[in-house]
């Protein structure tokens, strides 16, 4: 290997400097050519979530409660038309929903036998999660109730309720008069749909079924019109605070709301504890199947889902077609 | 007599001028200061902090539309406070479009960290997945030269609780910015969708977003014309 002199080692040194500031100024002042070969960036659409779901593992309950309280009458002290457990799955994102029939022939805390239905007459709705939770062995998280009027703005204030109606209805008593298929009920005719036993082969075990019916479908308009426009999530939530009375704070409310948009309506179980009908000292009641109600209430406990298996037929079959 | 390692050293250290060491250094440092002076406004940061400010921007903002819970509510007053939770949410707003879009010291360096400051911690995460979605991008300063704002607008709705309190706002967001491309090409920047806000509990810092549902469709644009928006670059 040769050795440069000095000088020359030094010189070289010296021109490699100049050359490199030379070249950085010169870059400096014509600036590098634009990027021809730049990236062209374009994005496709995209689209990005975060719904605060729940996704805890334990189920829960909420007894939904319908007083049958007419618009000048208090919701908490007359009877309770209409009693259902709905059950959720926040993990598994499903729900099912248990329809108790108001005639339920049962044993009231501090009450004795009677009808489901006068425990809210005689303790509030209170007596009636206590009543139902003594009856399935079930721990009611949170109740929520309505009354005839509250339910109808409700519906009003949500623009209504899109119901497969399954058959058609044509009783003078609650006003329904339906043709079957999917329509779009008011508050008014949410209500005569609710309220129909008097042209349904099971009467009341039937009309229990279509209010969970109605639940079914406010959760499917609430998840499509979620998706559609996000804060329509407020109005929904907001008519139910208005109308209903209820143990959820509005946190809570929401926190449901947000869970129920990711809940598959049609996977939903609606079903009803089935029994038959007696007469007990003069009063027309509804003796339930122990044994369903037992395999029932055991399910739900498990993991506040219906196995097929334990999904009793419907009391509308006769109506329904097969 | 051959001299050794030593005298051999001392020999040559003595043969090289001083003015051969300091002439390197003072062009060195002639090059780095015309260097600086040259290309020192224009965004290319030669030592640290070069980036010049993000452009001026905020929302044009709609009035708000309260939703009570209480079944007899006083709208007057309900109104008066859904419009105060618009004043304390669009300056978060603004901001999180400002960091997310529009300062270049973010989308040059792909440092977006501001931007996810106003997200509630679960609302974060998820954020933070789907930084291509709501930011300019990671490789945008690959890309871009420039990005000018355009007119954006927020609308809001807020749920009152039954004392009439705010609880939950979602916010209605489009924005709109067009970007120039490193190739002289431009994009324009579509951003829509919602974001609820809460005040979660222990945090002080007050609104954070705790749920979004935000689209980007961006699309090919011209040039904006001279009046049309306000640039981010000085030099542009």
């Amino acid at each position: 290997m040769s050795v440069l002199p000095a000088r020359r080692r030094a010189a070289l040194l010296v021109a490699l400097v100049a050359a490199w500031v030379a070249g950085s100024a010169l870059g400096a002042i014509q600036p590098a050519r634009r990027a021809s070969a730049a990236p062209l960036f374009q994005l496709e659409p995209a689209h990005a979530e975060y719904v605060p779901v729940l996704d805890g593992t334990k189920p829960i309950y909420i007894l939904i409660i319908g007083s049958d309280a007419r618009p000048d009458q208090a919701v908490e002290s007359q009877r309770a038309d209409s009693i259902h457990i709905l059950s959720i799955n926040p993990a598994e994102h499903r729900a099912a929903i248990v329809g108790i029939p108001r005639d339920s022939y049962v044993e009231i805390p501090g009450v004795g036998q009677n009808k489901i239905n006068t425990a809210l007459f005689y303790g509030g709705p209170d007596l009636v999660v206590q009543t139902v939770e003594q009856l399935t062995d079930l721990k009611m998280d949170y109740w929520a109730m309505t009354g005839f009027a509250s339910f109808e703005q409700m519906v009003d204030d949500v623009d209504g309720l899109v119901v497969d109606v399954p058959f058609a209805m044509n009783d003078e008593a609650s006003r329904a008069f339906f043709d079957p298929g999917v329509q779009r009920l008011d508050g008014d005719n949410a209500l005569a749909f609710a309220r129909n036993r008097h042209d349904l082969p099971a009467g009341d075990f039937g009309r229990s079924e279509n209010q969970g019916r109605l639940m079914v479908a406010a959760l499917a308009q609430l998840k499509k019109e979620f998706n559609k426009d996000p804060a329509r999530m407020l109005i929904w939530a907001a008519s139910f605070v208005r109308n209903g009375t209820t143990t959820l704070a509005l946190d809570e409310v929401l926190d449901l709301a947000f869970t129920g948009t990711a809940v598959n309506a049609n996977k939903v179980e609606n079903v009803v504890f089935p029994g038959g009908t007696a007469m007990v000292g003069g009063l027309s009641v509804v003796t339930l199947n122990q044994e369903t109600l037992q395999k029932i209430s055991k399910d739900l406990a498990d993991d506040g889902l219906l196995r097929k298996a334990n999904v009793p037929p419907s009391p509308n079959e006769p109506l329904l077609g097969g | 007599m051959t001299p050794n390692r030593v005298q051999r050293g001392s020999s040559k250290k003595r043969r090289v001028p001083l003015a051969l060491l300091i002439v390197p250094v003072v062009l060195v440092a002639i090059g780095v200061a015309i260097l600086l002076a040259l290309r020192g406004g224009e965004g290319g940061a030669i030592i640290g902090g070069g980036d010049e400010p993000p452009p001026p921007f905020d929302f044009i903002v709609k009035p708000a539309t309260a939703v009570p819970t209480a079944p007899d509510a006083d709208e007057a007053a309900l109104s008066a406070n859904a419009e105060r939770v618009a004043q304390e949410i669009t300056p978060i707003i603004d901001d999180l479009y400002t960091n997310a879009y529009l300062d270049p010291s973010n989308w040059r360096h792909d440092d977006y960290e501001e931007v996810f400051t106003a997200f509630a911690p679960d609302a974060a995460a998820t954020a933070e997945q789907s930084l291509e979605t709501l930011t300019l991008g990671a490789t945008a300063g690959d890309v871009f030269d420039t990005v000018d704002p355009g007119k954006s607008k927020l609308s809001y709705q807020v749920l009152l609780d039954p004392d009439g309190e705010p609880d939950t706002a979602v916010v209605s967001v489009i924005f709109r910015a067009t970007a120039e491309r490193k190739n002289g090409t431009y994009l324009a920047i579509v951003s829509e969708g919602e974001f609820f806000l809460g005040q979660i509990d222990g945090q002080e810092e007050g609104w954070k977003i705790t749920a979004f549902d935000v689209k980007r469709e961006d699309h090919e644009t011209h040039p904006p014309s001279p009046s049309a928006s306000t640039s981010a670059s000085p030099s542009a």
